[in-house]
């Protein structure tokens, strides 16, 4: 890359990602909203709330929060970046790794028993999707002969048309990762509030806001890793973003939140299954 | 900066959380709290969203007599939201302490325990009274900062 | 010069053993242990100033050879007598059957093949004895305080420390020889060695249960030792040679010697306690943690894996190849689960020290040179890690009275120092940029053609994950209430944590330098079947052929993260705290508390998930070894 296209590249991943997410988060809602035959709130709805988070007083029930939702940020904006430089898929999934467990860590610093139990759930959630997502690299190094994310763009063909299977499996991953129903269960959006919002429970004001803009920054790699599957036109790319996000709004609001047993089952033994039989497919056929 | 506190001002307005507490109503007035949050009257619109967790709350929505035993809830419950907040009493007993207001036990209104920025009054308090006493609100959060 | 250095390395720590045997002395004993460390650390630094070689060696003038087959018997024997005493059948059939074929080997053996060029110093060696003295002598010394402390507690009449510090000095000895040797006869010794050793550290506190621990370790390090012996009578039959480097530079024209390699790789399984025969490892914890520490980080069970990668080039290629690496990624993902339903400290490090091991295996079955490059960061840094964090559970221990992770909670506010180095020792396990991850990610990486393989890696990697995340955390979930105090530590206590876990941040920021000077000498020389391009360095950046990984900018990424957080704990820590959330209940008192039936002020109680009845050692522990077995049937039966 010369050192113009490292700049864009940083450009890119720093602003332009994560605001294209917030004004999709908004979407998402506003689609939301009239699926349940509501109005919705506007589309930057999203920018307001992180605005508004940002001027409230700072309150922690222990400051070591603070330095865990930094580090969110930190690997959450480190795993983008590197994509954006196209690195090495699997060492950008072991980078956006540190911040899930930084906000983990960061909740179960408060004894608070609703922190707690969010933070041991959403540990649950990264063993569900964590080997999922390196069987989705996986797969794409035996399609491509390579991990580093160049090779996906020297492809003649979509991926999709190799990776169909691995393509449902990386689904099951980005709604654990977006928290949306069914596997919304250690902290989810909107209205469900039985367990006050689980792992962000202590993170309140300008931190609360910080996780949410980590949060936008892992959504911007999740779906540059569904971008991938259709790297070789961008009408093809928008059409499958598109189409996958509006399935998962339609998952999210047809489902009920399922337990973890449930979440976990579902996730490895589909999730493996699928990427065995994709894989075999490709390594024989 | 200017205009970042601008955003920041504005978006206040736009994005309160609410926080619904029930002090020991007879539960008229929560039924019509939660019916503001179904989609006939979609609050989603001024986004409103409702919240559990006082430490993410904007506007503390009470309802019900202040009693003795629930009055420190409500306390701590208030001094668990981050400011800029407000609080919304809303129905004849969280204004006064209601048909309750002379039993011997209770406190009365929750202007008793915490300050609150405006009454809804209502034996249940209509939802359009609700909406109304949240945009309320909102202008003085405006005005307050 | 390198037989001076050997010198020091091998016979030195035999000889400070007897020396510390005799002792009573108590600051004597300490200056011996100094000095001993001292000496260690230094040959084994100077070490690497030396070029590739092999070479025989004279102990004072003489043949050592005689005096290594007298001592070779007389560990035997003693392990023989052992059985005896205790009427174990297994060790007196396993022990009697060794001195047998011991006797057969010396006699058949091919005299001259004995005794040239004994020892081989590459860079393999090197880095082993780095691993062994550096990470070692900080465990003895380490070990000082903590046995006082420890013979304090118990209240002994005579001092044991004598027997303890001699055992494990030689121990050190014991190893550097093992990893040094280029006889596979004298290695046989070594190895007897360090399972007598390791058995006599854990039967050290002579409780009913350390001494049944202690049996079990010997009987399956026998089993171990015996199938070690088979194989090498069998090969120095066969190919009229005991020298390592000759038996490697032809076994893969003898593909037929399979079966004896899978006999030596058997030895490797039960040294490395890998699944099924974890349990002696386990049983081990009721030994003092120093020796915990030991036999999980830098010795004992790095013998085994040692054994793998040196063997490497005479299987790489092969089903039996596949088969090792099959064995060794089903440990890694057994043990890892297993690791989730524990809540004793001490047997989740147990458990993830059998875990790593498993990868480190798979990584010499996978056989390329970019995934034997992966073992070898593998050894360098879990040794690291996991002696700082069986210092840091013993140092903890002593304080608390128990090992018990749920009675760390908080621990942080207790004793910070020792709490942030463990959390930071727990995160270094499992985060980029630290060296763990980099070996994690180069075996899976090298390993991502086997699909099978890389299933099982993918899983395992999740799942350790969850439990390092949940322990790292747990030390830090404290109430908040203001300026918390440095805990006072005795220097020989602390000096070595903060030596452990500054080499762990410190030898991840080096790994491409490492790289270049220790392992890719190894590798690109290593007589391989299966070759794919040998991983470069450039700028500070690991360059597969299949990835990259940069270390030195993601450091820098680390650090600059790292300053924002400092940061922005540091504005936080001016802000007045809140207490948690809870309900609002919360007691005026005591925030951390809420008001519960009868106006009492009660604490709030939360703990982990551990996942029982998935990971529980009653659900799988059947289902697991049961599997591990097939598995590593089906390997020897690979080398058939």
């Amino acid at each position: 890359m010369t050192s113009a296209q490292v700049f864009l590249a940083l450009i890119a991943g720093l602003f332009l990602a994560p605001l294209a997410v917030g004004v999709l988060t908004g979407v998402d809602r506003r689609v939301t909203a009239r699926l349940q035959s509501r109005i919705g709130p506007p589309i930057l709805q999203p920018f307001y709330d992180i605005a508004k988070l940002m001027g409230k007083e700072p309150m922690l029930a222990n400051h070591w929060l603070a330095f865990c939702s930094m580090l969110y940020l930190a690997g959450a904006v480190t795993s983008v970046v590197l994509f954006f430089l196209q690195a090495d898929l699997l060492l950008i999934f072991f980078v956006q790794a540190v911040g899930s467990v930084f906000l983990v860590i960061g909740a179960m610093t408060v004894p608070s028993p609703y922190s707690q139990i969010g933070a041991h759930r959403e540990l649950l959630q990264i063993i569900a999707y964590e080997p999922l997502l390196i069987l989705v690299i996986v797969g794409i190094f035996l399609a491509t002969g390579s991990f580093k994310i160049e090779a996906v763009y020297a492809m003649e063909q979509p991926l999709l048309f190799k990776l169909p299977l691995l393509f449902l499996v990386l689904g099951i991953a980005l709604t654990i990762k977006l928290r949306k129903s069914p596997f919304d269960i250690s902290a989810s959006h909107h209205a469900h509030q039985e367990i006050v919002r689980g792992v962000y429970t202590e993170y309140s004001g300008p931190y609360l806001a910080i996780v949410e803009i980590a949060h936008w920054f892992e959504i911007v790699l999740i779906l540059c890793l569904l971008s991938l599957f259709w790297s070789t036109s961008i009408v093809g790319l928008v059409l499958l973003l598109g189409i996958t996000y509006f399935v998962e709004i339609l998952v999210d609001n047809t489902t009920s939140r399922m337990t973890w047993r449930w979440m976990l089952g579902t996730a490895w033994i589909t999730g493996i299954t699928f990427s065995l039989i994709n894989l075999l497919w490709l390594y024989y056929g | 900066m200017n205009f970042i506190s601008n955003f920041i001002q504005s978006s206040r307005i736009k994005s309160p959380w609410v926080m619904h507490f029930d002090c020991g109503s007879c539960n008229g007035c929560d039924i019509e709290t939660l019916a503001v949050l179904t989609p006939v009257y979609d609050v989603e619109r001024f986004g409103i969203i409702n919240i559990g967790n006082p430490k993410h709350a904007d506007v503390l929505l009470v309802t019900g007599t202040v009693n003795h035993r629930n009055k420190k809830v409500l306390k701590n419950l208030y001094d668990q939201m981050p400011k800029p907040r407000a609080v919304i009493a809303i129905g004849a007993c969280g204004l006064t302490g209601g048909v309750m207001r002379e039993a011997p036990n209770v406190v009365g209104g929750v202007d008793k325990v915490i300050p609150v920025d405006v009454y809804v009054p209502g034996c249940p308090a209509k939802p359009e009274a609700i909406i109304d006493g949240v945009v309320k609100a909102l202008e003085l959060f405006a005005a307050k900062s | 010069m390198p037989d001076t250095l050997l010198f020091i390395l091998v016979v030195v720590p035999f000889i400070a053993a007897l020396g510390l045997y005799a002792l009573r002395n108590d600051s004597l004993r300490m200056v011996l242990v100094l000095a001993t460390a001292v000496l260690l650390t230094g040959s084994s630094l100077a070490l690497f100033s030396h070029e590739t070689a092999a070479f025989s060696t004279t102990l004072l003038g003489l043949n050592p050879q005689p005096l290594i087959v007298l001592l070779d018997f007389v560990v035997l024997f003693i392990i023989l007598a052992v059985g005896l005493s205790a009427k174990h059948r297994l060790i007196i059939y396993l022990a009697g059957a060794q001195i047998v074929l011991l006797a057969v080997f010396k006699l058949v053996s091919p005299a001259e093949a004995t005794g040239q060029a004994m020892f081989l110093v590459d860079p393999l060696a090197k880095l082993m004895v780095f691993v062994v003295s550096v990470v070692g002598s900080v465990i003895v010394i380490h070990a000082l305080p903590y046995m006082k402390n420890h013979e304090e507690h118990l209240h002994l009449t005579t001092s044991r420390q004598p027997q303890f510090f001699a055992v494990m000095v030689l121990f050190l000895g014991a190893m550097n020889g093992l990893v040094l040797t280029n006889d596979l006869g004298n290695f046989y010794f070594f190895f007897e060695v360090t399972t007598l050793c390791s058995f006599l550290l854990i039967r050290h506190d002579l409780t009913d249960e350390a001494k049944a621990n202690s049996l079990r370790a010997l009987w399956i390090n026998s089993l171990g030792g015996l199938a070690l012996l088979i194989g090498l009578l069998w090969i120095s039959l066969d190919l009229g040679t005991v020298n390592i480097q000759q038996i490697l530079a032809m076994t893969p024209e003898a593909a037929f010697l399979l079966l004896p390699i899978g006999l030596l790789c058997f030895a490797g399984l039960t040294k490395a306690a890998q699944l099924p025969f974890q349990s002696w490892l386990l049983g081990a914890m009721v030994a003092p943690t120093p020796t915990s520490a030991l036999l999980h980080s830098a010795t004992m069970v790095k013998a085994g894996v040692y054994l793998f990668l040196r063997f490497s080039p005479a299987y790489s290629g092969t089903f039996f190849s596949t088969t090792v690496a099959l064995v060794g990624a089903f440990t890694f993902l057994a043990a890892a689960g297993l690791a989730i339903s524990q809540s004793n400290g001490k047997k989740i490090l147990a458990y993830s020290t059998v875990s790593n091991l498993g990868l480190i295996i798979a990584c010499a079955g996978v056989g390329t040179p970019a995934a034997i490059a992966a073992g070898m960061f593998l050894i360098m840094f879990h040794a690291v890690t996991k002696a700082l964090l069986f210092l840091c559970v013993g140092t903890i221990e002593q304080r608390i009275a128990s090992r018990d992770i749920e009675d760390m909670r908080g621990l942080y506010a207790v004793m910070p120092v020792t709490a942030l180095i463990a959390v930071l020792g727990a995160l270094t396990m499992i985060l980029p940029p630290f060296g763990m991850l980099l070996g994690k990610w180069m075996a899976i990486e090298a390993s991502a053609h086997n699909i099978l393989l890389v299933v099982i890696l993918a899983l395992g990697s999740a799942v350790t994950v969850l439990y390092w995340a949940r322990w790292a955390g747990l030390f830090m979930t404290y109430p908040f209430k203001g300026r918390i105090y440095a805990e006072s530590q005795p220097a020989m206590t602390r000096l070595p944590l903060f030596g452990l876990i500054a080499a762990a941040v410190l030898l991840s920021f080096y790994a491409p330098a490492i790289y270049n000077s220790l392992i890719y000498p190894t590798i690109s020389t290593l007589p391989l079947a299966m070759v794919d391009a040998v991983p470069g360095t450039s700028w500070g950046i690991l360059v597969m052929e299949r990835g990259s990984f940069p270390v030195i900018p993601l450091f820098l990424v680390a650090a600059l993260g790292l300053i924002a957080a400092i940061y922005f704990y540091k504005v936080a820590g001016k802000v007045k705290p809140t207490g948690p959330y809870l309900s609002g209940a919360q007691s005026p008192d005591n925030e951390n508390e809420y008001i519960g039936p009868l106006r009492q002020s009660i604490l709030p109680a939360t703990s982990n998930y551990y996942l029982e009845k998935i990971f529980g050692e009653s659900t799988i522990n059947r289902w697991v070894n049961t599997t591990a077995m097939v598995l590593i049937l089906l390997m020897l039966g690979g080398g058939l």
